[in-house]
């Protein structure tokens, strides 16, 4: 059976997320498993600063600081949710979050935090609305020192 | 947090700099200068050689009237001017950039603005050096591919794809971003590209006459104001149709119908955008945007459009302003009469944007349930483009004589008796323009040149707006727009502040649009999906396509 003892969760509050954490639970054993939730803010958000050149400066801030809260937020809402869940079930919970390439982001949090395996969702189909920020399986496989585990789509 | 990043890339750009500088006032580089710069190497070879036949035949009478030789100077030709010119520029830039990049290796940073602001300059010089490369290097490099493979092509592909220092600048600057990205030195520097564009805005107010900014103005209320609030209407009306949700719908109305991304980043936080709708706006609009300006202008080449049709369809129907200045400049790189009626058109659409914004405020409360209300008077004020009163400013000052002599925007030949007989057209000048009546694209076109070959010089604005025009024709003789060309210049004679102006216009949006293309990075462009992508697709061809027409069927190309 597989077990692991520091279990990596991508979990950025997406469908495809919610099933990875589904697949984190039935793996993890409460009082041994500590899950590090990894909450990436993709780097496509540096793009969209509102850098444009005819804004003055007050309406730039006001739509950074505006950006940076919604992104905020939504951090805050996925990391508390899983917090919650993790409590509920009795599992050690460590949440980091980071700002970039979503592959390179994990690779990076896996390596500091000597995970043992690693759960991420299943991508997204292409149908399917959200935001063009999928994890690069090549990089990650690639990259991870420790198993990796994709959650099969429902 | 200390921001300057120690670095040698300042110094080098810098010493690069100051070496290319000393090899243009050496004549080091005057091999690669003559094939880049080929026609004023032409005009170079030309004076050489009259100048050299003048000092034989002044030798010859002086050795024949036994006194000493004469000492004479060859006159300054095109070629020797641009050699001059980019040494100077050299010389000051690289001077001040290798001076703070010495600066930036010594010396240990500290916390404050002064640390801030050099951390500017790397950056800064980054895009500078760019531009110096593009305009010094690439744009004739390409201009001379063009040429050299036409016989073989049949037409000149690098006319025809814009292939100019516009279009250059902007693709490396996107290549820049997307492929190497750029170096922790220059991330600062490179996001005051912005202040250039401003500036080169603010400058291009001592540019305009009354006359031009009332007609221009006029044009572009009429037009954007039918646009504007057309496509704002119709995003509000499909967003609600096909049930796009409120934030959303907003935010993409005010992009797609006024500004582009400057809209959007102002609207967003006044109709309460979420995250994705955010990113999934800003894509679509840089998608179009970015496509509008490398397909406007070889449209506009296609169907013979003048300055004015150009500007007046550019300034409307691209939906983001950033990339207005670059298909203006991209359609006429080496004049700024697009350009300028471009940036009327985009202060216009600036200006729309607080009410567009306050209209959009009052929407969204009458359609969100819970949405908060905005103080809509604060709101009017925070969104005033501030930069516009120096536009105003500059043009005030221009229009009082600061920059040029009093009557330089009347067109001082257009009707005075008293004008110099060099500066009307000569008789065979008259005759070529007889042999190219028949090319004339409309009566109007004409009787302007009937006009012009019998007066020899301009008579109206309108005329000289009309000649403009006839001056693009396809398969016109060379030799007829040149002389076009010069019966506009004795009607405007542009003084050397003026020139000067147009000159470090050119540069300020060169470097400018370098770094708006840095600005463009695929992961927002990738963005661009779902309802928006098909809201703004529909709405922004709507757009494109009747803002075409209506320019092509009742915009004169004149002012």
């Amino acid at each position: 059976m597989l077990t692991s003892s520091a279990l990596l969760l991508c979990h950025h509050g997406t469908e495809g997320a919610a099933l990875a954490e589904t697949l984190a639970y039935e793996i993890a054993v409460p009082g041994r498993t500590s899950i590090v939730h990894c909450l990436i803010v993709p780097e496509l958000w540096a793009g969209m600063q509102g850098d444009d050149w005819l804004n003055n400066a007050s309406t730039r801030d006001a739509f950074a600081h505006y950006v940076e809260q919604l992104l905020e937020k939504d951090a805050k809402r996925a990391l508390a949710a899983v917090e919650a869940r993790c409590a509920g079930r009795g599992l050690a919970y460590k949440a980091v979050v980071r700002f970039g390439d979503p592959a390179e982001c994990a690779v990076a949090i896996a390596a500091e935090e000597k995970t043992d395996l690693a759960v991420i969702g299943p991508p997204r189909p292409k149908d399917m609305l959200g935001l063009r920020s999928r994890m690069d399986l090549d990089r990650l496989a690639y990259g991870l020192n420790c198993p990796l585990l994709i959650a099969a789509r429902q | 947090m200390i921001y300057t990043k120690k670095s040698p890339a300042l110094l080098i750009i810098g010493m690069l700099m100051l070496v290319w500088g000393f090899l243009n006032n050496s004549g080091g580089v005057d091999g690669m200068q003559s094939w880049l710069q080929q026609s004023a190497y032409s005009d170079h070879m030309k004076t050489k050689e009259k100048f050299d036949a003048e000092l034989r035949v002044a030798t010859e009478m002086a050795v024949a009237e036994s006194k000493p030789a004469p000492v004479m100077k060859m006159p300054a030709s095109k070629f020797d001017h641009a050699k001059t010119e980019q040494a100077n520029l050299s010389y000051i830039i690289g001077g001040f950039f290798a001076a703070l990049g010495l600066l930036i290796l010594v010396w240990t940073p500290q916390e404050g603005d002064f640390d801030y602001y050099l951390s500017i300059v790397p950056g800064m010089a980054f895009i500078v050096g760019i531009a110096c490369l593009v305009r010094w290097g690439l744009d004739p490099v390409f201009a001379n591919w063009g040429k050299a493979a036409q016989p073989a092509l049949g037409w000149n592909f690098a006319t025809i794809f814009n292939l100019n220092y516009v279009v250059l600048g902007i693709v490396i600057g996107i290549l820049t971003v997307n492929v190497f990205s750029i170096p922790g030195w220059a991330a600062n520097g490179v996001r005051t590209a912005r202040f250039f564009l401003k500036t080169g805005v603010i400058l291009l107010g001592a540019l305009y006459s009354a006359a031009e900014l009332a007609q221009l103005g006029a044009l572009s209320v009429v037009l954007i104001g039918i646009f504007v609030l057309g496509s704002v209407g119709l995003v509000l009306y499909m967003g609600r149709r096909m049930d796009a949700g409120n934030s959303m719908t907003g935010i993409l109305s005010a992009g797609v119908g006024v500004c582009g991304v400057s809209a959007a980043v102002a609207a967003a936080p006044v109709v309460q955008a979420k995250a994705v709708e955010i990113a999934y706006t800003i894509g679509t609009i840089l998608v179009w945007g970015v496509g509008c300006m490398f397909l406007f202008p070889t449209v506009g080449h296609l169907l013979g459009m003048g300055p004015v049709q150009f500007g007046a369809w550019a300034g409307t129907g691209i939906l983001n302003s950033a990339q207005v200045a670059g298909a203006a400049l991209a359609f006429d790189p080496h004049g700024i009469e697009t350009l300028k009626v471009a940036e009327i058109f985009n202060i216009t659409r600036v200006l729309f944007l607080p009410i567009i914004v306050v209209w959009l405020a009052a929407w969204y409360v009458k359609h969100e349930v819970g949405a908060e209300k905005v103080n809509l008077k604060q709101v009017l004020v925070a969104k005033f483009p501030v930069f516009v009163l120096g536009f105003i400013g500059m043009f005030a000052l221009s229009s009082m004589g600061a920059f040029s002599p009093a009557g330089h925007y009347q067109g001082k030949y257009f009707s005075s008796s008293e004008i110099k007989e060099d500066k009307l057209l000569k008789p065979k000048e008259t005759r070529l323009l007889e042999g190219e009546l028949a090319k004339m694209q409309n009566p109007a076109e004409t009787a302007a040149l009937k006009d012009l070959i019998a007066n020899r010089k301009l008579t109206s604005r309108d005329q000289d707006g009309l000649l403009l025009s006839a001056g693009k024709i396809a398969g016109l003789d060379p030799l007829a727009k040149a002389v076009l060309d010069k019966a506009n210049k004795a009607a405007w004679h542009n003084s050397k502040t003026i020139g000067a102006f147009r000159n470090w216009l050119a540069w300020l949006f060169s470097i400018g649009l370098i770094g708006l293309g840095m600005q463009i990075t695929g992961k927002a462009l990738k963005q661009a999906g779902g309802k928006p992508l098909i809201i703004g697709g529909i709405v922004g061809t709507l757009k494109a396509v009747g803002s075409l027409i209506v320019v092509l069927l009742f915009v004169r190309e004149f002012v």
